[in-house]
């Protein structure tokens, strides 16, 4: 109420916010005490959107208790090297490991057999494309049944002839997750055994969920409606 | 094998069709009854939902995520909460997330009493079903209090709720709660434990733990083949951890582990162990307002998560990718029902055509799901 | 009012025989095809309204007496008849026509030529033959052509699937039936209808009707395997795997519409007071009441047989809404691995009963 209290409330909650929590403590006025824990934890809770905000901008969404999570990405990168050469495309492997597609069958078949990893669960293969004209992606979770731990994998590919290894064999999922990748992306994987579309008609043209994708002006003679404008 | 066969027939369980849930076409190949393989053709209820997220902003998206599986809306809305949340580092009030723990366990109830119901009218006892749609309408009826809707409620928002909850809903619920659970007795006396029900469903569609988690298969078509796995527990998500209740687990009672009736069962057991969760929040949940920790504007920062829920039926996932902006760069939703239908092939070989459908059954697919 | 009877009341009957007889026929003939039509009506509208009671739902309602106001709905069956009568009649162009045509004829003959032989009562019988409970086992049969003939005319995979089904079942289903009747001619030593009725007059231990079922422990039995093949034969749950909606759509009678699926509507229930009829007539003491003497005239005697064959009905419906329906296979193997030793073993006991206590 008054400006000295305020002033001294601002002082022990300053003294709190460095870890001297006596100082709010040993406050005798109860209702003094208790502006002063509220102020405390307004303070705090600024000073954590503060450090949010002049966070650097590339924030993903690991959090810090992923710190065996990371050494598991580097465990993982680090054994694919030793047998796989030349098959891991970047450095950086906090989040996620950019396989370069070659080996891909093989490497699966080790991730799945190796008894340290055990990623014998292939949870969502996501298509992903970058924008028009770059690069397509494949991506793909795996998780352990096992263990307990889980990795995600990414695989580029060429926009124009996008081709990457089937692991339908290694996992069975893989079977319909790559026809939905292959229905909306485009992309083809070797070695399916039946690489068709599996959403769309067996007879649509085009790629749906491509950056650029437009849809075709008629079907069998009907004509297909565009997106509305001014939708947002 | 020595075996010797005829031409087999190829059969169409056509898109329309009174018990394939939805439309599907199975391609089937028998030789006489017995099924050599079953192709299903999916694709009829796909409106690619994925693309419409690309062009809507991140709250508009929530109604489409109702639509996907539009029989546990509640549960596709509170994983896609979940995981734009976690991506803003977003943290609801404690009484919002009661909220939504009570409407999803509600909401799983009413979803395996359709799942059962229909499972049951598949096989051909007409009564359960109705009984189940009685005791179903109930929920649907708490719903329509609480969000005005019946089945797409558009209620989980992502930082809260949409409306808190109306005058005497925790009498409503409760006194729902105490309607319910004799009713399961019932149920079982009707139909679980019926001699003819376990000469349908018993040892029929067995399907072996490795074929299912290598298929992707999850919920509770994989609890009932024995493997204790469920998100609520192992990647505990909201405020799960705080509630005590078990994960019923397929033993093989009637049969052998794995076979339609332990799914059947894993889904009746479920029902209770939700009604206990319901009742644990119920008592237990503090005042607060919902609407605080709601986002004026959704721009996430630049980045991607794989979050995983558990829906009523299986792993629920969303995988999104943000690049700053208010509207999503890409939205992948995996959906269990996907893969559910992809074993089918595999364990409904060598069984009967009558045994198809008891399999389609008792998978309890749902079409929106399957194809967005 | 047998046609013998008739024949002999015709004044000019020995002058002009064929048309005595076929007057005869048809004096005969159209009662009881009108009586089906109206057993018929009522027992749908009762499948309707008991099978919403045990649903928890309220079933047809309106159209009362009073019409707009009442709650029996007891105009809902009328309206089903004219609404099937009045139906487009569709044949597909691919089916073949004169046996899509002839098929529901033949079901329907097939169930109402039995009627010739069930005892209404002591006086109304049609024809009262001294082999009356084996012409009707014989003759009953003759249905199972008529769905055959339904199912391969169609030209269509699901109805011939449902016509095969339909054809074994029906046809392995006839045998402990007719093995159940057994026992009762070894106790009764006619095959007449009516001679095993007059058999069951009486009372037994002071209290009991002298009925069959009553009369030792293997017909009491035997009642209940007749009462089950007799189930099955009608394709009624839960041995409904011919029409099962939720696999065949509607079986072997998928491609038919109009009034054509109303004759095998019609013959399916037909067939149910057949089999009811028999089993009331062979077991439960036919056209006599339960407390001799009570009731007991002539003209009681049609009350008491439509009136238990009507409990038996309700039974049948009692069924259709409480059990799954048994898959192809675990039918046939109740059929002939348990109803069979069983029908055997009653044969048996029987006689051994009979020799020892009788």
């Amino acid at each position: 109420m008054s400006e000295d209290q305020d002033k001294y409330i601002a002082e022990v909650v300053e003294k709190a916010l460095r870890g001297d929590m006596d100082a709010i403590n040993n406050i005798e006025d109860r209702v003094t005490r208790s502006k002063a824990k509220a102020a405390l934890i307004k303070a705090k809770r600024l000073s954590k959107t503060a450090a949010a905000e002049a966070a650097p901008a590339e924030e993903t969404a690991q959090t810090d208790t992923t710190l065996t999570e990371k050494s598991l990405n580097q465990k993982v990168a680090e054994a694919l090297a030793k047998k796989f050469s030349g098959s891991i495309d970047s450095e950086d492997v906090n989040e996620y490991i950019q396989l370069n597609g070659k080996n891909w069958f093989e490497i699966a078949q080790y991730l799945k057999d190796n008894p340290d990893l055990l990623f014998d669960s292939l949870q969502c293969i996501t298509g992903f494309d970058f924008g028009e004209g770059e690069a397509l992606e494949v991506r793909y979770n795996l998780h352990s049944m096992t263990h307990y731990h889980a990795i995600e994998i990414r695989i580029k590919t060429d926009r124009n002839d996008p081709k990457v290894p089937s692991v339908e064999q290694v996992w069975r999922i893989g079977d319909w997750f790559e026809r939905e990748t292959y229905d909306m992306y485009g992309i083809v994987f070797e070695g399916h055994h039946n690489m068709t579309r599996i959403l769309c008609p067996e007879d649509w043209e085009g790629w749906p969920l491509r950056k650029d994708y437009e849809t075709q002006e008629t079907y069998h003679g009907i004509i297909v409606p565009k997106v509305k404008e001014g939708w947002e | 094998m020595g075996v010797v066969h005829g031409d087999l027939m190829t059969l169409n369980i056509g898109p329309q069709h009174p018990s394939t849930h939805g439309v599907l076409r199975l391609k089937v190949k028998t030789d006489g009854e017995i099924v050599s393989e079953v192709e299903p053709y999916i694709g009829y209820l796909h409106r690619c939902f994925e693309k419409h997220c690309e062009n809507v902003t991140y709250d508009q998206v929530i109604p489409y995520t109702d639509r996907c599986d539009y029989i546990a809306s509640m549960n596709n809305n509170f994983g896609y909460a979940v995981a734009v949340e976690e991506l803003m580092k977003i943290k609801v009030p404690e009484r919002v997330e009661y909220i939504r723990v009570i409407v999803a366990e509600l909401n799983r109830i009413a979803s395996h009493l359709l799942a059962l119901g229909t499972y049951g009218l598949d096989v051909g006892a007409f009564t359960p079903f109705l009984y189940m749609f009685r005791d179903r309408e109930r929920i649907l009826d708490i719903f329509e209090a609480l969000c005005g809707a019946r089945l797409l409620y558009n209620y989980i928002w992502v930082g809260g709720v949409s409306h808190d909850f109306p005058n005497e809903f925790v009498e409503t619920v409760y006194s729902f709660l105490d309607y319910f659970e004799p009713k399961i007795k019932e149920y079982n006396e009707l139909l679980t434990y019926n001699k003819i029900f376990i000469e349908r469903t018993a040892d029929v569609g067995v399907m072996p733990p490795e074929v299912a988690i290598s298929y992707g298969v999850s919920g509770p078509n994989l609890r009932g083949s024995g493997v204790k796995w469920d998100i609520r527990k192992n990647e505990t998500y909201s405020i799960y951890e705080k509630f005590d209740f078990d994960i019923p687990v397929g033993s093989g009672i009637m049969g052998t582990v794995g076979d339609c009736w332990d799914r059947y069962y894993v889904r009746m057991q479920e029902m209770v162990q939700s009604a206990k969760i319901v009742r644990q929040a119920l008592k237990t949940i503090p005042a607060g307002n919902v609407h605080q920790a709601l986002p004026k504007k959704i721009r996430p920062p630049k980045g991607f998560i794989y979050k995983r829920t558990e829906s009523p039926r299986g792993d629920l996932a969303y995988y999104i990718v943000s690049d700053g902006s208010p509207i999503p760069f890409r939205l992948k939703m995996r959906s269990p029902a996907f893969t559910a239908l992809s074993v089918l092939g595999e364990i409904s070989q060598g069984w009967m055509m009558s045994d198809v459908i008891a399999i389609l059954g008792s998978l309890d697919i749902v079409l929106g799901e399957i194809d967005r | 009012m047998t046609v013998d009877n008739l024949i002999n009341w015709f004044p000019f009957g020995a002058e002009w025989p064929v048309i005595t007889f076929v007057t005869a026929v048809l004096i005969c003939a159209i009662p009881v095809f009108l009586f089906i039509a109206v057993y018929a009506l009522v027992a749908i509208y009762g499948e309707l309204k008991i099978s919403s009671f045990m649903q928890d739902k309220v079933g047809p309602m309106g159209q009362g007496v009073g019409l707009h106001a009442g709650k029996w709905g007891l105009l809902q069956p009328v309206a089903d008849a004219l609404k099937l009568i009045l139906k487009e009649d569709i044949i597909p162009e691919s089916a073949d026509k004169k046996l899509f045509i002839l098929a529901p004829f033949v079901v329907f003959v097939g169930a109402f030529i039995t009627f010739a032989a069930l005892p209404f009562s002591q006086e109304i019988i049609v024809a009262d033959m001294n082999i009356g409970v084996f012409y009707i086992l014989a003759v009953s049969s003759l249905g199972v052509i008529g769905i055959i003939l339904a199912g391969w005319s169609s030209n269509n995979k699901w109805s011939l699937y449902g016509a095969m089904r339909s054809a074994a079942q029906i046809i392995s289903y006839e045998i402990p039936a007719g093995l159940s009747i057994i026992p009762i001619v070894m106790l009764t030593g006619t095959l007449s209808m009516q001679g095993i009725i007059v058999s069951q007059q009486g009372i037994i231990w002071g209290f009991l009707p002298n009925w069959i079922i009553f009369n030792n422990p293997f017909t009491f039995i035997a009642f209940f395997i007749f009462f089950i093949s007799g189930v099955a034969e009608c394709n009624r749950t839960p041995f409904d795997i011919p029409e099962a909606e939720s696999e065949l759509v509607a079986g072997a009678f998928t491609e038919y519409s109009g009034m054509r699926y109303a004759f095998f509507f019609l013959s399916e229930y037909a067939n149910m007071f057949v089999v009811s009829g028999v089993a009331v007539a062979a077991f439960l003491g036919g056209w006599n009441s339960p407390i001799p003497g009570f009731m007991d005239s002539p003209s009681w005697g049609l009350f008491w047989f439509i009136g238990k064959s009507m409990s038996l009905i309700f039974l049948m419906i009692w069924f259709r809404w409480t059990f799954p329906r048994l898959r192809v296979d675990q039918l046939m193997s109740v059929c002939w691995k348990v109803l069979l030793p069983i029908s055997f073993v009653n044969i048996f006991g029987v006689g051994i009963w009979n020799l020892l206590v009788g």
